[in-house]
């Protein structure tokens, strides 16, 4: 065993930019320069710009084509800073996340992983080849202890095919989207976000109310964004992949070594799967813990909202003898099993 | 030399990696090692260090008594190729040396955790994905890998018997999760590959395919030419099997490229042609057969280091850097990367829990669902059931023409067939004989050869098709011809069908219902082997259930209580058909029809716990028996009434595992004198013993408990068997024994 504490990096998902993310770049570095020319040469506003912003204008701040980029070289700037100070020994990310641990992981490079998160947020902002934008709900999984309540499971299960309510209430599309440990994400169109909201029995959970409508969201990570997904693979045909230089874990669970990985299987992945199939956040972060076994969890920013994600993931693996939120908050106090590095 | 040699191999590896060289070339990421090959040899190389890696942290959990388990795969590594070759829907049934083969398994399984699952079971954590904590054992219901223990190559039959049962099944419209090109692997040692078992699984296989029939299956001899202490004479193996007409033979030897390129081989040929392979594929064995094995007992020093330079990690590390497939550098940091996660992994695998109450220990061994029994038996859709019986309801016959035990077992099956789409019936004469005692007989002309079939004359195959069609979701129904014939293959049932549950924390299952017809009472036909009255050997299986029904009625009924239990509890149930009462017509006096009885139509069912009760308005004395024992009790009770005014209720147990206590306890409680008839020997562990040993545990009884026995002999032939063999006499001298007796009455 060598004595370095084995870091798990953990990069959090678009929602993560808040208000009080605000003024965390460096205008000054340079992969922020190198952003702000090429979106300055797209006519969009830089990434300076909007996080120099006075004022956190959700409107704004929560497109796609905001959101996305600011999230992700956030998060970037964070594993770069996280890497001199631990042992990254392995990488997840939640959906988006996936696209800066490929950044993080030198998978890509930074210019072609720019390429990647500018060019998907852009194409997010269409509409769905059905009409209307589409978009996200979160609801609860789990009681207070974080423990499973298979009443929540249940409903969650058959929200799905449109049986939560009391009544049957197909209309729309919905699939499931990520699972969150604690939380499960539904993608729909826009009526299928509607008759969730509408379906879905409404309850309060850690100060928030449930469903919940996750703002300016579309349905990643279902067949709704397929064409995304094959979109990307005709605009980003000419951007180089690598094999990862840490491994990297998917959202279906499948961990990338630094050496057996395919680069072009890990092309196919990003520009297909990824976008189009339920993102199994719990899952990779069950395999990072058991396969990768992590002294610590390193959770950049931008945001800590996914730092009681991580917090779930320990308690559902019972991990380090973490069976509750209870156990979970009790060690944060002592000696800290996960770093939050955002704001 | 010291004797850990764990250190010493490891170091060996650090510096032969430390000593390589970079390649002059390197092939580009993702490529395979060689042209036209599917090898991916840095994947396989994780696969294998990984599975070094826990073979590893196994003996270190050892050091502080963490661990339970230390029998490894090092030095067997090169089976990972093996892994990442066949694919998820090839059912694997794997002997203990199977790290790596797993690890390049679950490679192909996104969400798997190999490495943690395998550390939960090292330290027998009710955690542990395979078994709950119950054995370190290769299984995953995910990747069709049933778990057994394989220590002595008694996996075999059942991997033929899968393999025979994929084509059927699938026609059948059972498991079609398996695509039509599915195919079988065993694996097992050199050492194995002599056990009686192996040779039949292999030898089945074979007959098969000279038959025509498919039987897709790659037999893999991992050869380490060691058997714990033993080794294998040179050349044994491929002596063995090398030239064996009806079973490709394929060697994998020499560097990792060759063993892939032959291993592709034989799973194309077996995947083609739907025909058996024997790949034999050159091993070692490092570190002895497990922790506790003091390999310098009988290897000098010089052989050990010998051995260790064959390591195939050393050996796959210079070829990965020879045809640029790695650096040296990228294979140290595979390795300490590994090494490093596993160690940390398997400190956290050490804390989780482990199974402490008998209850959780033997929940998924026989699981008691009597609600969805009852449901299954009431729900079963029926069938038109008149052309079955070309247009005469066997329950509309009565006598002179009711049934006897034979007629009504025939109807049974018969009802069972058409009703169940997925009960396969078969063994020895079963199909055009039509079962030496007719039982089956017609029943192939009705119900089609592919469902009722004659099998070759191996009761271990035969139990090893059963194995296999169950684990596929058929419901086999067996049948073993003589009860003495049982015990040449009773570990297929006791290793292996009955522990399929238990190993696998209920994940796997393999009903069936295996007819055996046996005890006694010939009248003097066959001796010991066509008249065994031995059934402490099934008794004593556990988890089992034993049903021994006496007359055609209860049969019937009995019969579809083991299909429903079968199905609804995954049990392995014996159905024990007593050979004496097959055509026997009656009970007091010739031509009185007595043990004739009418046909019980379906639903009407019993299950376990149910037992016969005659004359039960009688109080003098309790008789307890069953089978053969039955009849003769009431003939008793009849000599009783009629010749001492002594009215003896008789109670037929029906199922002798579990045996029915209840039903058992409140009818000797409430009459106060027992008698148990058992016809089987005094010796035996058997009924009688059970019976007392129960009511003198659980129940109030305050009259004489005593019992008549078999004597404990073999059983002759001719007119000597009624010298060891329970007769009315005996029963009736017992009987006034008791009911004179004071003891332990109360004044």
């Amino acid at each position: 065993m060598t004595g370095a504490e084995r870091g798990l990096l953990v990069l959090p998902g678009r929602g993560a930019y808040v208000a009080t993310s605000l003024g965390t770049l460096d205008p000054a570095h340079p992969w922020v320069v190198e952003a702000d020319a090429r979106r300055r040469a797209a006519g969009l506003a830089t990434l300076s710009e909007l996080d120099g912003a006075a004022t956190f204008e959700p409107r704004r701040h929560f497109q796609p084509i905001h959101a996305a980029p600011l999230t992700w070289i956030a998060a970037l700037l964070d594993a770069e800073r996280a890497a001199t100070d631990h042992h990254v020994a392995c990488v997840v990310g939640n959906g988006l996340g996936w696209l800066t641990a490929l950044a993080a992981s030198a998978a890509l490079d930074f210019g072609d992983g720019f390429a990647a998160v500018q060019e998907l947020a852009r194409l997010q902002q269409a509409p769905l080849p059905s009409g209307g934008h589409g978009g996200q709900v979160i609801y609860p999984l789990v009681d207070g202890e974080w423990h499973p309540d298979p009443a929540l499971r249940t409903i969650a299960d058959a929200a799905i095919t449109g049986d939560a309510g009391a009544a049957s209430d197909r209309a729309g599309v919905v699939h499931l989207s990520a699972d969150l440990i604690g939380y499960t994400t539904f993608g729909g169109d826009d009526a299928g976000v509607e008759r969730l909201l509408r379906q879905l029995p409404p309850l309060r959970a850690g100060g928030r109310r449930y469903p919940l409508r996750v703002a300016l969201q579309g349905p990643d990570h279902t067949p709704l964004a397929g064409h995304v997904a094959a979109a990307l693979r005709d605009n980003l045909a000419s951007i180089a992949w690598a094999r990862p230089q840490v491994t990297i874990i998917d959202g279906r669970g499948r961990r990338w070594t630094p050496w057996s990985t395919d680069p072009a299987a890990l092309r196919d992945y990003t520009l297909g799967e990824w976008l189009s199939t339920p993102y199994r956040f719990d899952t990779a972060m069950r395999v990072a813990l058991r396969e990768e076994a992590p002294d610590r969890l390193i959770l950049t920013g931008p945001g800590t909202a996914l730092a009681a994600v991580c917090g779930q993931a320990l308690v559902a693996e019972g991990y380090q003898g973490i069976r509750s939120r209870q156990d979970f908050e009790r060690r944060q106090r002592t000696d800290p099993l996960v770093l939050s590095m955002g704001s | 030399m010291t004797f850990d040699r764990v250190p010493i191999v490891e170091s060996a590896l650090d510096a032969t990696l430390a000593a390589l060289r970079d390649p002059d070339r390197l092939l580009p990421h993702g490529a395979p090692m060689t042209p036209g090959s599917t090898l991916s040899a840095t994947a396989a190389v994780e696969d294998q260090v990984l599975s070094r890696a826990l073979d590893v942290a196994a003996r270190e959990l050892k050091k502080t008594n963490r661990s339970f388990y230390t029998i490894g795969s090092a030095g067997h590594e090169d089976n990972a190729v093996i892994g990442a070759q066949l694919r998820l829907s090839d059912p694997a049934f794997l002997h203990y040396r199977s790290g790596a083969f797993m690890m390049a398994r679950a490679r192909q399984l996104p969400g798997s955790t190999p490495a943690f699952d395998t550390l939960l079971g090292i330290v027998a954590s009710a955690e542990d994905p395979t078994s709950g904590g119950r054995h370190k054992v290769w299984g995953s219901r995910a990747m069709w890998v049933p778990p057994q223990t394989s220590t002595i190559a008694s996996h075999l039959p059942k991997a033929t018997g899968t393999a025979f049962s994929l084509g059927r099944a699938r026609r059948m419209g059972v498991s079609a999760e398996l695509p039509a090109d599915a195919i079988v692997v065993a694996s097992f040692g050199d050492a194995s590959a002599n056990h009686a078992t192996a040779l039949a699984g292999i030898n089945t296989a074979r007959y098969a395919a000279r038959l025509g029939l498919p039987c897709p299956i790659l037999f893999v001899c991992e050869d380490n030419g060691t058997g714990i202490s033993v080794p294998t004479p040179a050349g044994w193996i491929v002596d063995t099997f090398g030239a064996l007409p009806h079973l490709a033979y394929v060697r994998a030897a020499g560097e990792l490229d060759e063993v892939w390129a032959a291993t592709a081989s034989a799973i194309g040929h077996v995947r083609r042609t739907r025909q058996p392979a024997f790949l034999h594929l050159a091993t070692i064995r490092l570190w002895g057969h497990a922790g506790s094995d003091a390999e310098l007992a009988y290897r000098t020093p010089n052989e050990i280091a010998a051995v260790e330079a064959r390591d195939p990690l050393l050996k796959n590390a210079r070829r990965l850097v020879a045809l640029g497939a790695a650096t040296p550098a990228e294979l140290i940091a595979i390795v300490r990367d590994t090494r490093d996660r596993v160690m940390r992994a398997a400190e956290e695998a050490a804390q989780r829990p482990r199974l402490t109450t008998t209850a959780e220990v033997v929940a998924p061994l026989a699981p008691h669902r009597p609600a969805a029994v009852a449901a299954r038996l009431r729900t079963t859709p029926p069938v038109d059931r008149t052309g079955l019986f070309d247009g005469q309801l066997p329950e509309s016959l009565r006598a002179p023409t009711a049934r006897t035990l034979a007629g009504c077992i025939n109807a049974a099956l018969a009802d069972e067939l058409a009703r169940r789409p997925e009960l396969l019936l078969f063994g020895e004469d079963v199909g055009r004989k039509g079962g030496v005692y007719n039982v089956t007989n017609g029943l192939q002309r009705r119900f089609g050869a592919a469902r009722v079939f004659d099998t070759l004359l191996d009761e271990t195959s035969i139990l090893g098709i059963a194995q296999g069609a169950a684990h596929l979701g058929l419901l086999p129904m067996p049948e073993i011809q003589y009860l003495a014939y049982l015990h040449n293959a009773l570990d297929q049932l006791r290793g292996e069908a009955a522990s399929l549950q238990f190993f696998s924390n209920g994940q796997f299952r393999n009903p069936m219902v295996v007819r055996v017809a046996g005890l006694a009472y010939q009248k003097g036909f066959g001796g010991h082997f066509h008249n065994d009255n031995s059934v402490g050997a099934l008794r004593d299986i556990p988890g089992i259930v034993v049903a021994a029904p006496s007359r055609g009625d209860d049969a019937a009924r009995m019969l579809r209580g083991a299909v429903a239990i079968a199905l609804e509890e995954g049990r392995v149930v014996i159905f024990l058909e007593p050979i004496a009462l097959y055509h026997e017509k009656d009970l007091y006096a010739d031509g009185d029809g007595g043990w004739l009885t009418s046909y019980p139509a379906p639903p009407d069912a019993l299950v376990p716990g149910e037992v016969g009760v005659h004359h039960p308005e009688a109080s003098d004395l309790l008789i307890v028996s069953y089978a053969n024992g039955l009849r003769l009790s009431l003939q008793a009770a009849r000599r009783l009434r009629d010749e001492h005014g002594v009215a003896a209720r008789v109670i037929d147990l029906r199922w002798l595992a579990p045996l029915p206590v209840e039903a058992l306890r409140a009818h000797a409680a409430e009459v106060g004198r027992v008698l148990v008839v058992d016809e089987c020997r005094a010796t035996g562990g058997g009924i009688a013993d059970a019976v007392i040993a129960d009511l003198v545990e659980h129940a109030s009884i305050h009259g004489p408990m005593s019992s008549v026995r078999a004597v404990d002999s073999f059983v002759p032939l001719g007119t000597a068997t009624s010298a060891v063999l329970v007769g009315t006499d005996q029963i009736v001298t017992a009987a006034m024994a008791s009911v004179t007796s004071t003891t332990g009455l109360r004044a």
